[in-house]
């Protein structure tokens, strides 16, 4: 800094003084970094109407470094319970349905059959963000996680470059997963009565290729694309899910066959997001397509409107739409008789759903502590639209695509250490 | 929900010299670099962007992490400072004792009571006087860099933090190259030195009332700094008057008969910005006062 002139005042004179015995303390001393540690925790509590429900709690540690390395690690546990559709057609009559582990349950007349399960998943994943030179960064993850019939381990990797004068940054990476599945109760014969089990684990592989780009378009204006690809080989079927079997001249299924899916699937998606800024609101807005060699297309229009309060408050209202088109091999029930097809599910996740979700997130602080809460509440209304060919029987006259309606709930607090 | 990352200092060409951008403290923040050398220009304004946020990291009264947190959350424990804080400390005490008690940093619990926001409300008598219990800088104990204040006080260096980062910024840049630059950390500058062709950079104040709209001068600087005080968009009516937002520590009141703003024009950025503010403090004065002090500056 330099001393212009001379002070007009001893006011002037002692304000300069003091002005440059706080400015000429070396910077480099008052620059050194100290790391800090930030910790989230939320719980997640998601909820169908009389299915599933999730409790979720997660807490999630990140230490930001002075250098600009982010190490963090995550800690998710969660708690299922409740009961889901097996697959099976509604009957004219009660129906008992035998599980492969030899459980009987009964269903209503008309009811879409569930089963009951329970069950816990913990899982660990740890991340390493480090700067490499002044326009480059990496990310090295890894994961962790059980339950009681399913184990998934896998690694992730991702370099992102800088370029344009900073406007523009393209992301490059992939993972790889090594998920092994073992069914309670043994793993039944794809499209068997369920009585024949093989015992063992099975295998299944993912890589995962994914490539983006975002780009300042302008001050107030990040447009972003993503594509990824994933090629998911070895046991992909659902083990607890069956298909009704259904005669021509029977009103009601007179068995139930095994679910059976092909051994590989390729998934591509291309996702193009945008953030916009207000002159104090953000407008988040985002639209996918994705598709797979199962048959299935889906398109999702989302977007949220964050409106800033005082005090770091803020109100973010949230809507999105989903629909997606069945799988190939989707079938209401497989008729006795003719031919079975080589797969088949009638896991109503895999047939054509519609998605409606509306929801509301409110950031705010307890008196003067930095410390945020934020509550999420979204209301998701999923409903299949497929009907069933007239070969099936009175399937038809029963409602085959009952909508669930869902509730979740996410609370969370973040603070530093 | 997909959300791409935000990014960090934005470059641009602007017809001979650089710009970069980034929001730091609240504020929109420029710095200007006379250079030809994009990739030079790109590392200084990191360079400045890291200090601003460096300081506002330290210095900032909204996080839980930091000394100034420490300091207003030891409820009458004394607590031991680096030495950068006890520096400012230093500062904000020489303040204190020129303006004769009217700049305090602990002056900040009375905007708990007051609400500028352009509406009819002022706090009662009692609130008034219930809040002053909770200033005043005398109070406070403060030797051999260990500061000790009683409960429910608060400190608030909001008022020299953003003017330091400047000097601060532009000290870094200067031992890191010859360019010629300005840091601007929203309306607080400083110009470090002539460009390269001996030309001087032209610096526009914004009308208060109309931020980002019109400059209302122009002033052609080579080396100094240059901060601004007041915001006519922040008062609260009263009686049919309109109070502007800087605070008496003394009354518990807004000083009455301010002007609006004050833009000084001194040898760092700190000085002016502490000279505007004191500028503002003494009301009607405020024009006495800076012609006492020798400096350009400018009053709207």
């Amino acid at each position: 800094m330099q001393l212009e002139g001379s002070p007009g005042s001893s006011l002037r004179e002692r304000l300069n003084k003091a002005a440059l015995a706080l400015l000429l303390v070396p910077a480099a001393a008052a620059a050194a970094d100290q790391p800090t540690t930030q910790i989230d925790t939320t719980t997640l509590y998601y909820g169908e109407q009389n299915r599933v429900q999730v409790v979720e709690p997660v807490v999630r540690a990140t230490r930001l470094f002075g250098d600009g390395q982010i190490l963090s690690a995550q800690l998710a546990v969660d708690l299922i319970t409740g009961s889901s559709p097996t697959g099976a057609l509604p009957s004219g009559v009660p129906q008992s349905i035998t599980s492969p582990s030899g459980k009987v349950s009964s269903t209503p007349a008309g009811a879409i059959p569930t089963t009951k399960f329970q069950d816990h998943r913990g899982g660990l994943d740890a991340d390493w963000q480090t700067p490499i030179g002044k326009y480059f960064a990496s990310t090295l993850g890894v994961h962790a996680s059980r339950e009681k019939d399913y184990q998934s381990l896998g690694v992730t990797g991702k370099v992102s470059a800088e370029m344009f004068q900073r406007t523009v940054t393209v992301t490059a990476g992939g993972g790889y997963n090594w998920d092994s599945v073992f069914p309670v109760g043994g793993t039944p014969i794809g499209l068997s009565d369920g009585s024949e089990v093989t015992n063992g684990k099975n295998s299944k592989r993912v890589e995962t290729f994914l490539f983006g780009v975002s780009r300042v378009m302008s001050r107030r204006w990040l447009l972003g694309l993503d594509a990824s690809r994933t090629l998911e080989r070895g046991y992909l079927t659902e083990p607890y899910k069956v298909i009704s079997l259904v005669s021509f001249r029977s009103e009601s299924p007179i068995g139930q066959l095994t679910d059976n899916r092909p051994a590989s699937r390729a998934r591509s998606s291309l996702l193009a997001s945008s953030v916009y800024h207000l002159d104090q609101d953000i407008i988040y807005s985002s639209y996918r397509y994705y598709k797979d060699s199962w048959g299935i297309r889906s398109n999702t229009v989302d977007a949220s409107y964050r409106h800033d309060l005082d005090d770091g408050w803020y109100l973010e209202p949230h809507a999105r739409y989903y629909h997606q088109t069945a799988a190939d091999f989707f079938t209401f029930g497989i008729v006795a008789g003719l031919a079975p097809p080589e797969y088949a599910t009638a896991d109503y996740r895999l047939g054509q759903l519609t998605t409606m979700t509306l929801g509301l997130t409110f950031a705010f602080h307890v008196d003067d502590s930095p410390a945020l809460w934020t509550v999420r509440a979204d209301y998701i209304r999923q409903a299949g639209s497929g009907t069933a060919p007239d070969n099936l029987g009175a399937a038809n006259t029963f409602d085959l695509n009952p909508a669930i309606n869902t509730i979740s709930l996410v609370v969370g607090y973040s603070f530093n250490l | 929900m997909h959300r791409p990352v935000e990014q960090g200092p934005i470059l641009t060409r602007i017809e001979d010299y650089f710009a970069g951008r980034f929001v730091a403290m609240a504020s929109p923040c420029s710095v200007l670099i006379d250079s030809d050398d994009h990739d030079e220009a790109a590392a200084l304004v990191e360079i400045a962007a890291n200090e601003a946020l460096r300081i506002e990291h330290k210095f900032s009264r909204y996080r839980g992490d930091n000394i100034v947190h420490e300091i207003n959350h030891a409820a009458g424990k004394p607590v031991t400072v680096d030495d950068e804080t006890a520096h400012l400390l230093d500062y904000a005490n020489t303040c204190w004792e020129i303006s004769e008690g009217l700049f305090d940093i602990t002056s900040g619990v009375l905007r708990r009571i007051w609400k500028f926001d352009g509406g009819h409300k002022v706090p009662g008598k009692q609130a008034v006087e219930e809040c002053l219990r909770h200033v005043g800088w005398p109070r406070v104990t403060w030797q051999d860099k260990t500061l000790t204040m009683p409960a429910g006080m608060e400190i608030d260096l909001g008022g020299i933090g953003k003017e330091y980062a400047v000097d601060r910024a532009a000290a870094l840049l200067a031992a890191r190259t010859q360019s010629s630059c300005v840091v601007n950390f929203g309306g607080d500058m400083y110009v470090g030195g002539l460009r390269s062709d001996g030309r001087t950079w032209s610096v526009g104040i914004d009308d208060p009332a109309r931020t980002g709209k019109a400059a209302l001068y122009r002033l052609d600087l080579a080396r100094a700094g240059l901060a601004t005080s007041g915001d006519a968009r922040r008062f609260v009516r009263w009686r049919g008057k309109r109070l502007g937002h800087i605070l008496n520590p003394k009354t518990g009141w807004p000083v009455r008969g301010a002007p609006s703003s004050v833009t000084v024009v001194a040898s760092t950025c700190l000085e002016a910005g502490t000279l505007s503010t004191l500028a503002l403090l003494q009301g009607p004065e405020a024009r006495g006062f800076l012609e006492q002090q020798n400096v350009q500056f400018w009053i709207v």
